[in-house]
């Protein structure tokens, strides 16, 4: 078979650049660790309030574990609770989020903690508050009538 | 004697065809330009917490 000298220059290029791409992900997944933030954690949601972490809400600090600080999140219509919290600069934190009815969203804007919560899972995330500021927790699934007022707000200070 | 003249005509219009410095520079633009927008969007995800 014939192939010219120019169509194996773009499918080298194409499949080295897809085997990067790939590479990326595979490094990100099976080195580092990262995952989906709703991975097999599951909750009574109709016990959320008596279950622990999520009796607790708000930022607790913990020992003998990867992160120093757990912020956790109950989520239900039309408010997350805690409203406004608190985190020192440079701390590293677990972020637990649940609902009590709906599916809700828990987006933190400008930054990667975006996920969805979904009744009966426990959604989480690991991350280093490493620039101070105020950061604004919206709700990015729509939840129903009072969905566009649901706000939380995170302060990251020194 | 018919035959020199079916040759010249085939070798011209198969040169004509082989030609893929377009297409070449198409695949390129577009393979470039996805990098381009893979590589920024990996940054936004690496420089954000």
């Amino acid at each position: 078979m014939h192939i010219h000298k120019f169509e194996k220059i773009w499918l080298i290029f194409g499949v080295t650049t897809l085997l990067v791409f790939l590479s990326v992900i595979g490094v990100s997944a099976f080195y580092l660790g990262n995952q989906p933030p709703s991975c097999l954690a599951t909750i009574n949601p109709e016990k959320v309030d008596t279950t622990a972490p999520f009796d607790k809400p708000g930022l607790n600090k913990v020992e003998g574990k990867e992160w120093d600080y757990e912020l956790v999140y109950v989520a239900s219509a039309f408010n997350y609770t805690p409203g406004e919290v608190e985190v020192p600069l440079g701390a590293k934190v677990k972020v637990l989020a649940t609902t009590k009815d709906v599916v809700h969203g828990f987006n933190v804007a400008g930054t990667n903690i975006n996920m969805m919560l979904e009744p009966g899972y426990i959604s989480e995330y690991v991350t280093t508050f490493d620039k101070a500021g105020e950061y604004l927790i919206v709700c990015n699934e729509y939840c129903g009538a009072g969905h566009h007022m649901m706000s939380s707000m995170i302060k990251v200070v020194e | 004697m018919a035959q020199p003249g079916l040759e010249k005509k085939t070798s011209t219009k198969v040169e004509d065809q082989s030609s893929l410095k377009g297409t070449l520079a198409s695949v390129f633009l577009l393979g470039f330009f996805l990098i381009i927008t893979w590589v920024g969007v990996f940054l936004l995800f690496v420089n954000r917490f």
